[in-house]
C-alpha cells in the first residue's frame, strides 16, 4: 500500500508514536495537533484550579503573590495561544478536507511544521516555571511598559515570547493551508456556496489569522527586541501604539476560537433535528460581516484609556449583535418543526446556544464605554470572557467532539456518561462563572490573589471556587467516556448519527485516502441530506 | 469637549451608569431568557417520538425566510441603534474633561501606592505599599481629577462612582466626579489594572466628608504640615 505519487505529499500512512508525528495525512495531523491542544487544555485547567483554590478564601493560602501573577498568565496564554487557536485549526485540519470531498490538505508539510511548532512553543512558555524567576508573569496581553525587562526582568517572560511567537506562527501557516485547501481541493460541484457550513466557518477563521495574528508576531517581536536591546517603545504613545499592535490581533482571537465551533454546533444541530441547516446564505453573509467588524473592534480594550475614539469602536461593537442575532435566529429556525433527537452533541450545542447568549449580551454591555468604565478590568470582564471562551468554545468543542468522534476513532462513546458530563458541565460552569458578574460589578478587580475581608466578597469566592470542582469532575467523566470508548471499541460505523456532508460517507476512521469509492453528487451544502430526501 | 446633551456641572456617574445599566441589563436579560426559553420550547416540542404511532411526521424541508429574515434584522439593527444613542447621550455626560471650577484634586500611581496632591490647599495625602492613603472629598462638590503614573499602567477605579481610567506613564488624563454622600469606603478606590507583584493590595480609602468638615480637616492638615 504505497500511495507515494509523482506529487510527492501524498498522504504516507506511518504507524507508530514516531511515524504520526512525521505524518502528512490530514487525519494524523488533525488529531495529533487537537490532542496536543487539549493536553494543553488541561495543564491550564489545573492552573485556574489552583488559581480558584487560592481565592475561595481572602488572605494568601497556597501561593505567593507573584506564583499568582504566574497562575493567571500561563492559564490564559495557554488557553488561547496553546489550546483554543490550535484546536480550532485542528478541527479544521481534519476535517475540512472530508467535508470537501478532498484526498489531503493542501501544503499539508507546512502544517506538520505547524504541529510541531506549536508544540515547541509550549514546551519553551512553560519551562519558563523551570527558572529561578519562574514563568512569565505579566498578564496574556502584557501590557508594555510592565513587560519590560527592569519592570519584569525574569526570562521566564522571553521565554513566553518565544513560545507566543512559534505558537503564532504556526497559526498563520496552518490557516493558510486550510484555506488554500478549501480554495483549491473541493470535489466536482462544491461551489463556494455549496461548502458545509462548518468550512464556511473555516474559511473565516482562516480569514481572521491570516489579517490578526501578524499583528500579534509583530507586537510580540517588538517586545522581545525592545526586552533585549530596548529603544522600540517609549513614553505614552509607545505604550498606546503596543495596546493598539496587541489588540488588533487579540480581538479577532476570540472569533478564531469561536467560529469553528459555531459551525461544529451547527452541524450538529442540523443532523439531530434531521433538517439541513436553515437560511444557509444569510448565515454566511453574516459570518462574512463578522470577520470583518471583528477587525475594526480592538479600541473596545482601550475605552479607559482616554486616547481612543470611544464612539467609533463603540459603534462597530455595537453592530455584532445584527450578525450574532442572524446566527441564533437560523439556529432556532433549523430546530423549528425539525424531528429532534437528544444525542450528546445536540445537547452540547443547545448547551453552547444558552450560555453564549449570555457571553454575548453582557459583550454587548461592555460595549458601550460608561458601562465599561465600572466594570473593565473587573471580574465581570472575567466573567463575560469565560461565558463567551468556556460556554462558547469549549461547549462548541464537545458538541464537535461528541459528533465527530465516531468518524474519527471509529467507536462509539457512551451517550450515558455524555449526558453526565453535559449536565455536570452545565451546572458548574454556571456556579464558577456566574457568581462572578456580581463579584466585578460589587468591585473586585481582575488578577488579584487576594481580597479584603471587609469587602464582603467571601460567599461568592467560595461558591465559585466550589463551580471549578464541579468542572473538574465533569471533565474526569469526559476521560473516562473516552477512555471506555477506546477501550470497548463498539463499532461506530460510517454514519452513526444520519449525518448530511461528505464526511458521513466514507468509512470510520477513513481511510488514507478518504474516498476510495465514488463521492455522492454535490448539489447543495447537505449532499446527504439531498439523498435522504430524494428517497423520501 | 462641549457635546449635544451636555450641561455644565459635573453628572453624578453612579446615576448615569444605573440609568444606561437599566436600559441595557433588562434588554440583554430578555434576550437570554428568550433564547433559553425558545431553545427547551423548540427542543420538547419538536422532539422525535420513536414509540409513537403518527412519528410518521416528516422534518419540515423549508429552509430559508427571506422576507422575515430581513425583517428580523431590521430589529436588530433598531435595538443596536437604540443602545448606541443612549450610550452617546450618556457617555457625553460621563466623559468630559475637569471642569476647571471644582477642587483640583492631582492623583499620582507608582509601583504600589497612591499618592493624592489638593495643590491649591498644598496638601499631599501620600501612601506607602503597607498604608494605603485616604482620598479625602466634601460631598456635593465637583473634584476635578488629574491622573498620572510614575512607572507602568495603573488604573484608578472607585467602583462606587462607577468610574475608573487608566493612568498611563508619560499621559494625563483628566476627569472630573462629585461623590453626593458623605461616608468612608474603606478600600474604595483600587487598582483596576494589573501593575505587577503588589497590584493585588494597591488601593486607597475614599473619604467623603460635608464640606463643614472638608475645610476643619484642610485647616487641620494645612497647620500640621506646615
Ligand atoms: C476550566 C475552567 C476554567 C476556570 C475555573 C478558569 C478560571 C480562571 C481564573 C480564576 C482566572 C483568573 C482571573 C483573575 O485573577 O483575573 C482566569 C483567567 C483567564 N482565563 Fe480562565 N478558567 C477556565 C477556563 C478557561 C478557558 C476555557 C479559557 C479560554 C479558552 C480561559 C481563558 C482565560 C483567560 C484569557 C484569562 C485571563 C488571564 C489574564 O488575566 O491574563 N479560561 N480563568
Ligand atoms: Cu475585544
Ligand atoms: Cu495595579
Amino acid at each position: 500500500m504505497t500511495a507515494v505519487g509523482a506529487a510527492g505529499v501524498r498522504p504516507r500512512p506511518r504507524r507508530g508514536w514516531l511515524g504520526t508525528l512525521a505524518s502528512t495525512d490530514h487525519k494524523a495531523l488533525g488529531a495529533g495537533l487537537f490532542t496536543t491542544a487539549f493536553g494543553f487544555f488541561l495543564a491550564a485547567g489545573v492552573l485556574a484550579l489552583l488559581m480558584r483554590f487560592e481565592l475561595a478564601r481572602p488572605r494568601l493560602q497556597l501561593m505567593t503573590l507573584h506564583g499568582y501573577d504566574e497562575l493567571f498568565t500561563l492559564h490564559g496564554s495557554t488557553m488561547f495561544y496553546l489550546f483554543a487557536t490550535p484546536v480550532a485549526l485542528a478541527s479544521g485540519v481534519y476535517l475540512v478536507p472530508l467535508q470537501i470531498g478532498a484526498a489531503r490538505l493542501r501544503w499539508a508539510r507546512v502544517a506538520l511544521a505547524g504541529w510541531w511548532m506549536v508544540i515547541a512553543g509550549g514546551l519553551i512558555m512553560w519551562m519558563g516555571f523551570l527558572t529561578a524567576q519562574g514563568a512569565a508573569d505579566v498578564g496574556w496581553y502584557s501590557y508594555w511598559p510592565l513587560s519590560d525587562m527592569p519592570n519584569s526582568p525574569g526570562i521566564g517572560t522571553d521565554y513566553w515570547i518565544v513560545g507566543i511567537l512559534l505558537a503564532a506562527s504556526a497559526a498563520i501557516l496552518i490557516a493558510a493551508c486550510v484555506l488554500a485547501t478549501i480554495v483549491t481541493l473541493r470535489a466536482p460541484g462544491m461551489t463556494m456556496l455549496r461548502l458545509p457550513v462548518f468550512t464556511w466557518t473555516m474559511v473565516v477563521t482562516c480569514l481572521m489569522v491570516l489579517t490578526a495574528f501578524p499583528a500579534l508576531v509583530v507586537a510580540m517581536g517588538l517586545l522581545l527586541a525592545q526586552r533585549q536591546l530596548g529603544g522600540v517603545f517609549s513614553g505614552a504613545s509607545g505604550a498606546f501604539d503596543y495596546q493598539h499592535l496587541f489588540w488588533f490581533f487579540g480581538h479577532p482571537v476570540v472569533y478564531v476560537v469561536f467560529f469553528p465551533f459555531v459551525g461544529a454546533i451547527a452541524e450538529a444541530i442540523a443532523i439531530f433535528s434531521g433538517r439541513r441547516w436553515f437560511g444557509y446564505r444569510p448565515f454566511v453573509l453574516s459570518l462574512l460581516l463578522f470577520a470583518a467588524l471583528s477587525m475594526s473592534v480592538w479600541g473596545h480594550h482601550m475605552f479607559t484609556t482616554s486616547a481612543v475614539e470611544n464612539r467609533y469602536f463603540s459603534l462597530t461593537s455595537t453592530a455584532l449583535l445584527v450578525p450574532a442575532g442572524i446566527e441564533y435566529f437560523d439556529a432556532l429556525a433549523t430546530m423549528w418543526r425539525g424531528r429532534i433527537r437528544f444525542a450528546t452533541p445536540l445537547l452540547f450545542a443547545l448547551g453552547f446556544l444558552v450560555l453564549f447568549v449570555i457571553g454575548g449580551t453582557t459583550g454587548i454591555f461592555v460595549g458601550s464605554p460608561p458601562l465599561d468604565y465600572h466594570v473593565t478590568d473587573s471580574y465581570f470582564i472575567v466573567a463575560h470572557f469565560h461565558y463567551t471562551l468556556f460556554g462558547g468554545s469549549v461547549m462548541g468543542l464537545f458538541a464537535a467532539v461528541y459528533l465527530w468522534w465516531p468518524k474519527v476513532t471509529g467507536t462509539l462513546l457512551s451517550e450515558r456518561l455524555g449526558r453526565w458530563h453535559f449536565w455536570l458541565t452545565m451546572v458548574g460552569m454556571n456556579v464558577t462563572f456566574f457568581p462572578l458578574f456580581f463579584l466585578g460589578w460589587e468591585g473586585m478587580p481582575r488578577r488579584v490573589a487576594d481580597y479584603p475581608r471587609s469587602s464582603g466578597w467571601e460567599t461568592l469566592n467560595a461558591v465559585s471556587s466550589a463551580g471549578s470542582a464541579l468542572l473538574l469532575i465533569s471533565l474526569l467523566v469526559f476521560l473516562l467516556n473516552v477512555a471506555r470508548s477506546l477501550r470497548r471499541r463498539v463499532p461506530a460505523g460510517p454514519d452513526p448519527w444520519g449525518g448530511q456532508t461528505l464526511e458521513w460517507a466514507t468509512s470510520s476512521p477513513p481511510p488514507p485516502e478518504n474516498f476510495p469509492a465514488p463521492l455522492p453528487p454535490v448539489r447543495s451544502f447537505a449532499p446527504l441530506q439531498d439523498l435522504r430526501e430524494a428517497a423520501s | 469637549m462641549r457635546r449635544a446633551g451636555y450641561v455644565a456641572g459635573v453628572t453624578d456617574t453612579r446615576h448615569e451608569y444605573d440609568t444606561l445599566a437599566g436600559l441595557y441589563v433588562p434588554i440583554g436579560a430578555a434576550v437570554v431568557l428568550l433564547v433559553a426559553l425558545l431553545v427547551v420550547a423548540f427542543a420538547w416540542r419538536y422532539r422525535a417520538r420513536p414509540d409513537d404511532p403518527d412519528e410518521q411526521r416528516r422534518p419540515s424541508r423549508i429552509h430559508r425566510a427571506p422576507r422575515t429574515e430581513a425583517l428580523y434584522v431590521l430589529v436588530l439593527a433598531c435595538v443596536a441603534a437604540l443602545l448606541l444613542w443612549r450610550t452617546y447621550t450618556v457617555e457625553g455626560r460621563t466623559d468630559h474633561a475637569a471642569s476647571g471650577r471644582g477642587l483640583g484634586v492631582l492623583v499620582t500611581a507608582s509601583k504600589w501606592h497612591w499618592r493624592f496632591d489638593y495643590p491649591r490647599l498644598r496638601i499631599v495625602q501620600r501612601g506607602t505599599d503597607d498604608a494605603p492613603p485616604t482620598l479625602v472629598v466634601p460631598a456635593r462638590r465637583t473634584i476635578d481629577f488629574t491622573l498620572r503614573s510614575l512607572d507602568v499602567i495603573h488604573a484608578f477605579w472607585i467602583p462606587d462612582r462607577r468610574f475608573k481610567r487608566d493612568a498611563t506613564p508619560g499621559f494625563v488624563s483628566s476627569f472630573s466626579l462629585v461623590f453626593p454622600r458623605t461616608g468612608f469606603w474603606r478600600y474604595g478606590g483600587e487598582c483596576s489594572e494589573y501593575c505587577g507583584l503588589r497590584h493585588t493590595w494597591m488601593k486607597f480609602h475614599v473619604a467623603v466628608v460635608s464640606p463643614a468638615a472638608f475645610a476643619r480637616w484642610t485647616r487641620a492638615r494645612q497647620g500640621g504640615a506646615a
